[in-house]
């Protein structure tokens, strides 16, 4: 048996709307947020799950957190049912919403720190040297008396991070926890996340939509879109799919000379650069080497893929999402 | 238990915080309370009444001095409904309700004893019939403290089904004005109920509104003899355990219905 298990998962929302001109009641929109997913995750995984906005990422999040009631479908993490038994399960969870704060605005977070020992009943030996842990790997020492209405944003998630961490709990959700930070901050968090999973095979299960999250957290993504999961994976194995082109920019030393390129190849120049988009599985990147070649004395050359993000856009748009 | 212990704790700690909260606070109660002295004195002069005025003064400043504890609400924990960050109180191994109760109630009690304890030295001060007066008797004042302790666990319950309101409105303030206009008129905070007519009293002293101060002041001021405490605590009992069971009741039928809305 696996360590999560979800089957058939089903989740609706109702939506009231403005009534419209002309007409004599509010009109309600039913919205199925989940339509029946089933997935499963083994001990030790760090798994992605993205999607775009409103693909139901986070109602997922929040019925395996407890917090919500599927309408059907079963799901079970280590043996338990999330939304039966609530305080006993959320013991041994730990959950980071990215846009929200479980600390205490006015108080040294130090004071909410403790405040959830208590309510973990976390034994004070143990508090200790988690807590010490905690703030050494996510460098909070010097922040720890500070309230936490004086901290930036990126200080901000290392203390949600440390206070969702302190009872060690088996299962980590994380719901966009870079949402907004730096790019050291987030290389930061990322190490961190790295270090937790493989130090205390730390379960997590991270939603976000910065794919370089995924790239250097997560062995295995899913994909979400309309409440459907569309892919379950190697990111790689994905990528593959929609990593179809290639650009390649050259610079001539004298001029632009006219290259022979195969029909449907376009080239565009600009500034005695000639950029030429292809596609490998059609015209072999050796063959495009020595066309360029042919053509003159190539002074510089790069070879670019895809973006990420415009890859992960291609693939919404193919799968009509 | 010891989770609802800390929290208790670092609330009063927190309250302590906003002392220049408190300084306004005071400030705008010893006015309210000076006001309504002199209107009292007012309508004595042109028409004795029954009741002596020291007494009715006592009661106006006793009232001003716990206003804290009624009508203080925390705006941190409606922010938390109203931006969605109660989910993580949501998955938390603790009892919503009570979670909530001792949070309030600490801010409560930290908050009117932060304002009660010196505007009470200041009305002791004012001249006879302008300030307050010493309690009945020592056992009067002891069941007036108890009756108070009651009264606190009445008010966490009203606020606390004011926040079930909340959790389906979204915005605290369209029922908090409301019910807060009822605490006002039926506490007592607003015209003294023992200036009540006396077959009016009969009815609002059954009340809820009726066991949060008005109760206690009695007892302190000798209106209730001791000889009626065991009555008196038992009708204050009888509202925080009807009150408590109906938050509880609320707070349960919004869980199952609960949305958190948005990423």
């Amino acid at each position: 048996m696996s360590y999560i298990e979800v089957e058939g998962l089903r989740k609706t929302f109702t939506v009231r709307k403005k009534r419209e001109k002309g007409k004599l009641f509010r009109e309600k929109e039913i919205v199925e947020a989940l339509k029946g997913i089933s997935f499963t995750v083994e001990k030790g995984e760090l798994v992605g799950y993205i999607g775009p906005n409103g693909a139901g990422k986070s109602t997922t999040v929040k019925i395996l957190s407890g917090i919500l009631t599927p309408e059907s479908g079963k799901a079970s993490v280590g043996g338990r049912v999330p939304w039966k038994d609530r305080k006993d399960y959320v013991k041994h969870i730990g959950v980071v919403f990215g846009q929200r704060s479980q600390l205490w605005w006015d108080v040294p977070i130090i004071d909410s720190f403790s405040l959830l020992k208590d309510i973990y009943k976390i034994p004070e030996k143990d508090y200790k040297v988690r807590l010490s842990e905690l703030t050494e790997a996510l460098s909070l020492e010097k922040l720890m008396r500070t309230p936490l209405r004086l901290l930036s944003l990126g200080q901000k998630m290392r203390a949600e991070l440390c206070g969702s961490l302190l009872h060690r709990p088996e299962l980590l959700f994380l719901d966009e926890p870079t949402i907004g930070l730096d790019a050291v901050s987030k290389l930061a968090l990322r190490e961190f996340l790295k270090w937790e999973n493989k130090e205390h095979g730390t379960t997590i299960m991270l939603t976000t939509h910065d794919m370089e999250d995924i790239a250097a957290l997560c062995s295995r993504v899913m994909v979400l879109g309309h409440g459907q999961k569309l892919f379950d994976g190697h990111l790689n194995d994905l990528l593959e799919k929609f990593d179809k082109v290639r650009t390649v920019s050259v610079k001539y030393d004298i001029g632009t000379p006219a290259l022979k390129l195969p029909e449907g190849v376009n080239a565009d120049q600009k500034d005695g650069e000639i950029r030429i988009t292809y596609s490998p599985s059609e015209l072999p990147t050796s063959n495009m080497l020595s066309i360029l070649q042919n053509a003159g004395n190539i002074r510089e050359m790069t070879l670019e893929s895809e973006n990420i993000d415009h890859l992960i856009a291609a693939m919404y748009k193919e799968m009509d999402l | 238990m010891r989770a609802y212990f800390s929290v208790f704790r670092m609330r009063l700690k927190m309250e302590l915080q906003y002392r220049g909260a408190m300084i306004g606070g005071i400030i705008c109660q010893m006015f309210f309370g000076i006001v309504l002295v002199a209107l009292y004195h007012a309508l004595y002069e042109s028409k004795g009444q029954a009741l002596p005025i020291e007494q009715v003064s006592t009661y106006v400043w006793l009232q001003q001095a716990f206003f804290r504890m009624m009508v203080a609400t925390d705006p941190d924990l409606n922010d938390k409904i109203k931006n969605g960050s109660i989910s993580y109180d949501l998955c938390r191994p603790v009892n919503l309700y009570w979670f909530y109760y001792i949070r309030i109630a600490a801010q409560k009690l930290m908050g009117s004893l932060m304002r009660g304890i010196p505007m009470m030295i200041v009305a002791f001060l004012l001249p006879k019939g302008w300030g307050m007066s010493l309690p009945a008797s020592i056992p009067g004042l002891c069941s007036g403290l108890v009756a108070l302790f009651l009264g606190l666990l009445c008010m966490c319950a009203l606020e606390n089904i004011t926040m079930a309101f909340t959790m389906r409105t979204l915005d605290p303030r369209g029922m908090q004005s409301l019910l807060g206009l009822l605490m006002v008129t039926l506490s007592g905070n607003l015209l003294p109920l023992t200036l009540f007519p006396d077959s009016w009293q009969k009815v609002i002293t059954m009340l809820p509104y009726a066991q949060l101060l008005d109760a206690s002041i009695r007892l302190y001021s000798g209106e209730y003899p001791v000889s009626d405490l065991p009555v008196v605590l038992l009708r204050q009992a009888g509202w925080a355990i009807v009150l408590i069971l109906l938050g509880i009741w609320m707070w349960e039928s919004n869980r199952k219905k609960m949305i958190i809305q948005g990423g």
